[in-house]
């Protein structure tokens, strides 16, 4: 999805580069990072900086780090499975916490502020003040937020020239010095990669560090192809594993499900769409079929589903899926897994009829369905397999 | 009159941006349904060649490739009412700026790619606003106007598929949505319930469509052939509270029938990211659970199942469904525009090959199978002929004929030595007329002075071909161009180019005068554009097949086979260069 976050460090530079502030942090990347510039006189701050929110409660901030402590608890951290951190030094402060944010909109940007800040920004959210930037009284907001209007709108242009779609300043706060921003978090429209110059590709940060290896490898295959795939894992135990086809019809078969009251057996969503090669069929339905055979229940159905397709040709994914199929047959076979299919579009009758021997021979048919039998019912059919 | 009427009105002459044969196949598939006598898609813009092959019904057809849209007929580009869009995601914005400011009569445009920054879809958005243009988009696999036009993907690309999909006929159910595959389902839903279109739309699941959910469903409000509209929405964003309101307040008054995917994100604390880039509720009010409440409240009709849909539409389930055929077109290995055969008769240019023929003079049926078309022009046909009877043989001297008599007195056939004649046409001997020609273009189209033009050359290698002679100069003119110039009647602006730089050569050397192959350019250049009208473009383009060597090659064929034949009536042995006349230095 073309929002991403990107680091805490790029965006804490960004920022107070722009603004003319001083900053220094250090930003390493695994356990072993060069952290030679410290000194064990000093104290720090010691972050994971991999776009995870609520860190405070999860533990993943450590405060007041004497400089010779600072390995240790980075192996802590990254024992947790993190590998990207932010060091900074350790200052405490008695200012009180503001908010400060840019959102974008169709509208235009919309400006967000509030003298009450912090962690808890949630629970005073009726002390945000909020307006699209064009029509606000900058003279009146500058006196609120403690920002010079000059500074404001060097905010706004950054935002623009960026291409970012958020830039969340929560807290910051304003001292004798002047003022210190204390976390700030900025998502990116990453469609913009290339065309700008605060940032990079390399700055993009996901809390990968709870994906699972089957959805690693989807977001590589997205990657590199012109088509879209994506994987997320709900629960790894669970009965049903979807191979969906396109971003609406995936949400209305997952809706169906939930609806029928087997939303807590949904084992994962994830859709592929935009006419992929057979290539990258094949190896993304393998991940879910990898998930399929890993998971610990004891009955299992697979759903590879989707609307009338456009232009995706079918009889090409299929081919893709099926050639899955055939590597996890053994499995399949042992697991006594059934397996359904709905799907309609460009050379279904070839696709449809070629998964349908396979299957059939497998001795894993749930059922196979064209355009003619609704989606709900394609799913009852599947939930139906479930039960017996 | 609303735009969808005036939409409806228009006659579809569509632009492709960007080149994806599956989808434009299926848009000429639609119009074939339809009825049409000609193709809605005009021209494709995209760098490389110049036509592609597609179908209209079993024929194939040509569509024209340009390069940029400033290459674009004028005539076209006042009358394209339709765009749509292939090119990549980086290329969206200016290609789409450049469309609304090239085209003045445009309606619609739909964006094909995935991946646009949010910044250029905000400023298309504002321009297309300002144009009166309704920009389907990005990642938009199309709009679909039953009886008007199929721009995109939307209906399928195989020909079985959008006959499936029954999408002929105007109805009055409108269908509007962010996904490509649903709106797809969304058109069977309808159809197998004997409900007509009256459009659909996929706006695409970027963050912000150009054309958003709320504008595309006050237009369907607006349409008055719309009676009904269906609406699948989804989480995230704020559109499906604000068609809420438009309902409660009355500025909808149009059944819509509502499907809000995304119930599922509810079970989830920190639900995944579903289906597109906007589907993420930020805020409770953002999810689909909140924003069906609004609607029905507000007193659409929501659906909480999907097969509730086909249900609320009306209509009753069809008993009899349309299997399309599925095609079975074959494209021809190769095109020609000169010959072929039909209904077991040989045609040449369009007729029968023995009409042809009678009705042409052998100059007349050279120039026009060259040229690819019938030439009917008397001074250009009268020119050709003469080239043709003055190219015919200059002495056995030339390298050519030498080497046509050598094979020939090695005792080889006519085609083993017409050919040794024939491969040794080149740039020194034969092949200057075409170099001579491009030389011509150059410099009228560059605007430089024959002095500019001359220094040119003389910078690099000295030698502009159809200048100069071994014999022939000023004060001993070369007969055979004098005749050339009896074709010359005024100040036609190739020979007068000529003349200028033969003005300027002759400074130099008295033996720079424009030569017979300059000559014969500079003329065919000047007749071939006030007789057959023909632009810089098209002449170029001959220049680049060579076609101005052909009338050399065709009419020395005569010579070198004559030499060939004498040689053989003189019967003398095989030929070897005596020792005296070859010069050995070790």
């Amino acid at each position: 999805m073309p929002r991403k976050k990107i680091s805490e460090y790029r965006a804490k530079h960004l920022v107070n580069d722009a603004l003319g502030l001083s900053y220094e942090g250090w930003e390493v990347i695994s356990p072993n990072g060069d952290i030679a510039k410290l000194s064990s006189r000093d104290h720090y701050v010691v972050k994971v900086d991999q776009a995870i929110k609520q860190r405070f409660k999860r533990g993943l901030i450590k405060l007041n780090v004497g400089g010779d402590q600072v390995q240790k608890a980075l192996v802590e951290l990254s024992k947790k499975g993190h590998q990207n951190f932010l060091i900074e030094t350790y200052k405490e402060y008695d200012t009180s916490e503001r908010y400060l944010s840019l959102k974008r909109d169709r509208n235009g940007v919309i400006l967000s502020y509030s003298a009450t800040g912090g962690v808890e920004i949630e629970s005073h959210a009726d002390t945000i003040q909020t307006g699209i930037f064009e029509n606000l009284d900058l003279s009146k907001i500058a006196k609120a937020t403690g920002f010079t209007v000059a500074q404001l709108r060097t905010l706004c242009a950054l935002f623009d020239e960026n291409h970012l779609s958020l830039l969340e300043i929560n807290p910051y706060t304003i001292t004798s010095d002047g003022i210190v921003l204390l976390d700030v978090a900025i998502e990116v429209d990453s469609s913009a990669a290339g065309l700008v110059t605060g940032w990079t590709v390399e700055d993009i940060r996901t809390p990968a560090a709870t994906l699972t290896e089957e959805e690693r490898y989807v977001r590589k295959i997205n990657e590199d192809s012109p088509a879209s795939l994506s994987l997320e894992v709900i629960n790894p135990n669970g009965s049903i594993f979807l191979l969906l086809s396109g971003g609406g019809a995936s949400v209305v078969i997952a809706d169906e499900i939930f609806t029928l009251g087997k939303g807590s057996e949904l084992a994962n969503y994830g859709e592929y769409s935009g006419n992929p090669n057979e290539e990258e069929t094949r190896l993304y339905a393998e991940q879910v079929l990898s998930l399929a055979v890993r998971s610990k229940a004891k009955e299992k159905v697979i759903f590879i589903g989707g609307a009338v397709a456009n232009f995706t040709d079918i009889a090409t994914t299929f081919n893709g899926i099926i050639a899955a199929l055939h590597k996890y047959e053994k499995e399949l076979k042992k697991q006594k897994m059934k397996v359904y299919v709905r799907r309609g579009g460009p050379r279904q009758a070839i696709g449809l009829r070629a998964i349908h021997d396979v299957l059939n021979e497998m001795g894993v048919l749930g059922g196979v369905y064209d355009p003619k039998v609704s989606i709900p019912s394609a799913v009852k059919s599947l939930l139906n397999g479930l039960e017996a | 009159m609303t735009l969808f009427e005036k939409i409806r009105a228009q006659k579809p002459l569509i632009v492709v941006q960007g080149l994806h044969p599956g989808i434009i196949q299926s848009m000429l598939d639609y119009d074939v349904l339809l009825g049409r006598s000609t193709p809605s898609v005009r021209a494709i813009i995209v760098r490389g060649r110049k036509k592609e092959r597609f179908f209209w019904g079993n024929q194939e057809i040509e569509i024209p490739l340009y390069s940029s849209l400033d290459m674009l007929p004028e005539q076209l580009v006042n009358t394209v009412n339709f765009v749509i869009n292939v090119q990549s995601a980086r290329n969206v914005l200016t290609s789409l700026q450049a469309a609304l400011n090239t085209f003045p009569k445009l309606v619609l445009a739909s964006v094909f790619a995935e991946g646009t920054p949010e910044l250029h879809a905000l400023e298309l958005h504002k321009k297309a606003a300002e144009k009166g243009v309704i920009i389907a988009g990005p990642s938009s696999v199309g709009i679909l106007i039953p009886g008007v036009i199929k721009l995109g993907a939307i209906g399928g690309t195989m020909h079985e598929q959008i006959v499936e999909a029954q999408i002929t006929k105007s109805g009055g159910t409108a269908i509007v949505t962010t996904s490509g595959g649903m709106v797809n389902e969304l058109i069977r839903v309808v159809t197998s319930r004997g409900e007509g279109i009256s459009f659909a739309v996929a706006l695409g699941g970027d963050r912000f469509p150009i054309f958003d959910p709320v504008a595309a469903v006050l237009m369907a409000e607006e349409d008055p052939r719309t009676k009904q509209i269906v609406f699948f929405g989804e989480l995230g964003g704020d559109d499906e509270h604000a068609i809420a309101t438009l309902i409660k307040n009355g500025t909808i008054k149009k059944r819509v029938i509502c499907y809000i995917a995304g119930v599922v994100a509810e079970l989830f604390e920190t639900p995944p990211q579903f289906g597109h880039a906007k589907a993420l509720a930020q805020s409770i009010d953002e999810s689909a659970s909140a924003k069906k409440e609004a609607l029905r409240v507000a007193g659409a009709t929501v659906c909480d199942r999907f097969d509730d849909i086909a249900e609320a539409i009306g209509g009753a389930e069809l008993a009899d469904t349309i299997t399309g055929d599925s095609l079975v077109r074959r494209k021809g290995l190769f095109m020609s525009h000169i010959s072929g055969e039909s209904k077991g008769a040989v045609q040449l240019l369009g007729n029968d090959l023995l009409d042809t023929v009678e009705n042409n003079s052998i100059a007349s049926l050279s120039l026009s199978l060259l040229l690819g078309r019938q030439v009917e022009s008397p001074i250009l046909i009268e020119f050709t002929d003469f080239v043709l009877r003055l190219l015919v043989d200059h002495s056995p001297n030339v390298s050519g004929a030498v080497n046509t008599m050598i094979a020939a007195r090695a005792g080889k056939d006519l085609v083993s030595s017409l050919s040794a004649g024939l491969l040794t046409i080149g740039s020194r001997f034969g092949g200057a007329i075409n170099d001579a020609a491009s030389g011509w273009l150059d410099g009228v189209s560059s605007g430089a002075s024959a002095k500019e033009y001359v220094d040119t050359y003389s910078k690099r290698d000295g030698i502009i071909s159809g200048i100069g002679h071994k014999k022939y100069r000023l004060d001993l003119p070369d007969p055979r161009v004098s005749a050339l110039k009896r074709f010359v009647t005024g100040d036609e602006k190739y020979i007068s180019f000529a003349h200028s730089i033969e003005l300027v050569t002759t400074t130099k050397k008295a033996n720079l005068i424009l030569n017979v192959d300059g000559a014969i350019a500079a003329i065919m250049l000047d007749l071939l554009s006030s007789e057959l009208d023909l632009s810089e473009v098209e002449l170029r383009e001959l220049v680049s097949i060579e076609f101005f060597n052909a009338l050399f090659v065709i009419s020395r064929t005569v010579g070198f086979t004559a030499h060939y034949l004498d040689q053989r009536r003189n019967d003398e042995g095989l030929f070897r260069l005596p020792d005296d006349d070859l010069r050995y230095i070790p």
